[in-house]
């Protein structure tokens, strides 16, 4: 699915250069999970946005089912990011003037799909995570929990390949961090998808296949004690 | 559809700020209809006035400022007592100059002129008793019995294109107008007013330097117009009448009217008809109006300078203040872009969502202002002030001056009659064209502010707006 070859990216802060990622090469399959983690600053981030087509390298390859995401112009970029990935956030990023059902709508725009179809497609995805009743509330009539479900139902509703999680349970109690974790395994079972999360929880990360950490711009795989026992 | 119920929904969340921006395109574009509408109002009544002086339909006049006297000229006006008192009735216009009626048929020849009539205009009858070289006081002074005379205006009318000159900016309340048949007869039509205060109606007569003239109809004139008492045929004018400094009328006249066969052709037959008579002037329309002075003058300087720059600088306040609150909205909502750039989203798609939003408070704006525009037209049209114009009969040309000695020494003035102050009532109508022309700069104003807005919505990497912290 992903292969990272040599990827380096870097930022100009205050006058000077930082490297957010230094020579990273990485491997990631179809339909398997890897979590990524990391000290702030020490490139996670910047490495689960170049996977989501929302940054370019300056140096390496970024390739995505054999497509290099390093040269693709924009507009071929928003179209992978339309079709093929799907992202949750850590701070749910919902819009705040539409419902939860709109929400989700608002990631089938691109697909220029009929009024009824999109909308159905809308209220499938809410019933897929529990929330067929919530669909017609807005954002701040729904519980941290539920508006991370609205979250997970906008990524999934386009049937993405990839599904790509920045911290989705930072802002969460751990109560809910696990219904959220529980659901997101049960969608990666019955889907199939490729899933990268990024997470400074241990306990998250321990339910991913791989783990991946980031320290000063470099990257170390490993596999997870349960695969390696 | 999406774009419509995100747009409803950002607008209501928005309301307060999407009413600011609403009402400031509204004030903006409520002044430039009120500013355009009584600009429009000062310009009817300029033409009101100029056509009630020089004809609906004249689209060129031709006069020409008299010359210096002859030598043996006595002048009109000039009597010598006798051994007994006389009685005078006198018809003479000596504030413009003379013009050979055999030009009239040279103007008409001209290439894009559709018709052209002369007339002989601001004449005045003058009846007075002249006394007897006894009742002369010390040094020849007049008695003050003999210092009355009375007077009225007189205008000459080519009968057969009455249809060309101020005459025909009248209508005829009671009896008959000219026609081309009266050419040669002893007929008049009497103004309205003067009718009324000589207790004159159609049949009866009126007599104009000691010649009878049959009353065929009178007539009202227009709002703003500088009528004449009595207009009588053109050629009895000139029989009866005497030019500048006592001068004979015969072949004469003072003021050829010129229809241009379309507005395109007016500079060019103002140019031809220069060149053919170069000591004339020759006014168009539009030289008309700057010669008007008074009030009205005053009211067409101030919609034009200080109300235009007024109403323009308002506007550019409005759409600035609207771009500064969608540039302030955008800011706040980098977030919410990059998030839907993160979807898929491609660029275009969120400017034409912010330029969506801003085209409806351009439209609210549009509608608003329009009303607000309405409304203040419609009370500068209630208040309906009257300003004054003054034209003098020579437009563009200098005005004549009556020279007299005394002990003094040498004082000039300009003859009495020789302008005419007349009051317009100023109205405000709001044309379709200011309606458009308000909308239209409602919606761009909206969508400058849209386009500075989204300009730097387009403008966001996915990634950086998604860091951003609110």
């Amino acid at each position: 699915m992903y292969k990272l070859t040599g990827v380096t990216k870097t930022y100009s802060k205050r006058g000077g250069t930082v490297f957010a990622m230094r020579d990273v090469d990485l491997s990631i399959a179809d339909g398997e999970w890897l979590a990524i983690q990391g000290r702030t600053g020490s490139g996670k981030t910047t490495l689960l946005q170049l996977l989501g087509a929302m940054h370019r390298p300056n140096r390496g390859v970024v390739s995505l089912g054999g497509q290099n995401l390093a040269r693709m112009p924009e507009a071929r970029l928003a179209s992978v990011r339309a079709a093929t990935i799907g992202f949750v956030f850590q701070t749910f990023n919902l819009i705040p003037t539409l419902s939860a059902q709109e929400n989700v709508e608002a990631a089938l725009v691109p697909r220029q799909l009929a009024d009824a179809r999109r909308q159905a497609r809308a209220l499938a995805a809410l019933d897929s995570v529990g929330l067929a009743d919530r669909a017609h509330h807005l954002p701040t009539e729904l519980s941290g929990g539920q508006q991370q479900r609205v979250g997970i139902a906008r990524a999934l509703v386009k049937d993405p390949k990839v599904l790509l999680a920045d911290e989705p349970t930072g802002n969460l109690d751990t109560d809910t961090r696990d219904e959220i974790m529980s659901l997101l395994q049960t969608l990666w079972r019955e889907r199939g998808l490729t899933v990268v999360l990024v997470t400074h929880d241990s306990a998250v990360a321990r339910r991913a296949q791989r783990i991946a950490t980031m320290k000063d711009g470099y990257l170390s795989v490993a596999l997870t004690p349960e695969d390696r026992g | 559809m999406f774009f419509l119920t995100y747009l409803r929904r950002e607008l209501r969340h928005r309301i307060r700020q999407a009413t600011v921006i609403a009402v400031g395109l509204a004030v903006g574009i409520g002044l430039v209809v009120v500013v355009t509408a009584a600009s429009n109002g000062v310009k009817n009544a300029q033409g009101t006035v100029l056509h009630a002086l020089y004809g609906i339909g004249t689209d060129v006049t031709v006069t020409k400022t008299p010359g210096k006297p002859s030598s043996t000229a006595h002048g009109a006006g000039a009597f010598s007592p006798g051994k007994n008192a006389q009685a005078v009735d006198q018809l003479a216009g000596g504030n413009l100059g003379l013009i050979d009626e055999s030009f009239v048929a040279r103007v008409a020849r001209l290439h894009g002129v559709a018709a052209a009539t002369g007339g002989l205009t601001g004449q005045t009858d003058t009846r007075l008793t002249v006394p007897s070289v006894s009742e002369l006081g010390p040094g020849g002074q007049p008695p003050s019995s003999a210092l009355n005379p009375v007077t009225f205006s007189v205008d000459g009318i080519d009968t057969a294109h009455a249809s060309l000159s101020p005459y025909a900016s009248g209508t005829i309340s009671s009896g008959r107008g000219f026609r081309s048949s009266d050419a040669r007869s002893r007929v008049a039509v009497v103004d309205s007013g003067y009718a009324a205060a000589h207790k004159l109606k159609a049949g009866s007569t009126v007599t104009v330097a000691g010649t009878s003239f049959k009353v065929i109809g009178i007539t009202s004139q227009a709002q703003g117009g500088g009528p004449a008492d009595v207009y009588i045929p053109l050629a009895a004018d000139q029989v009866i009448g005497l030019g500048p400094y006592g001068s004979s009328l015969n072949g004469q006249v003072n003021t050829i009217y010129v229809a241009a066969a379309s507005s395109a052709d007016i500079p060019a037959v103002q140019e031809e008809i220069a060149a053919l008579l170069p000591s004339a002037t020759v006014s168009t329309s539009s030289s008309l109006a700057s010669a008007v002075t008074g009030s009205l003058a005053s009211a067409a300087s101030l919609a034009d300078d200080l109300g235009r720059w007024l109403a323009v600088a308002v506007l550019i306040a409005a759409v600035a203040v609207a771009s500064l609150l969608t540039i302030a909205a955008v800011g706040r909502r980098v977030r919410e872009f990059g998030t839907l750039k993160a979807l898929g989203w491609r660029s275009r798609r969120i400017v034409g969502q912010v330029l969506g939003e801003s085209l409806v408070m351009g439209i609210a704006g549009a509608a608003l202002g329009v009303g607000l525009g309405l409304g203040g037209a419609a009370v500068v049209s209630a208040i309906a002030p009257v300003v004054s114009a003054t034209v003098g009969e020579n437009p563009g040309g200098a005005a004549p001056q009556n020279v007299t000695f005394n002990g003094g020494g040498r004082t000039s003035s300009t003859p009495a009659g020789y302008y005419h102050t007349v009051d317009v009532h100023l109205t405000a109508p709001v044309t379709l064209t200011v309606i458009v022309l308000a909308v239209v700069l409602a919606v761009a104003g909206g969508l400058v502010a849209g386009s500075l807005g989204s300009w730097r919505a387009a403008r966001l990497h996915p990634a950086t707006a998604l860091s951003r912290v609110e």
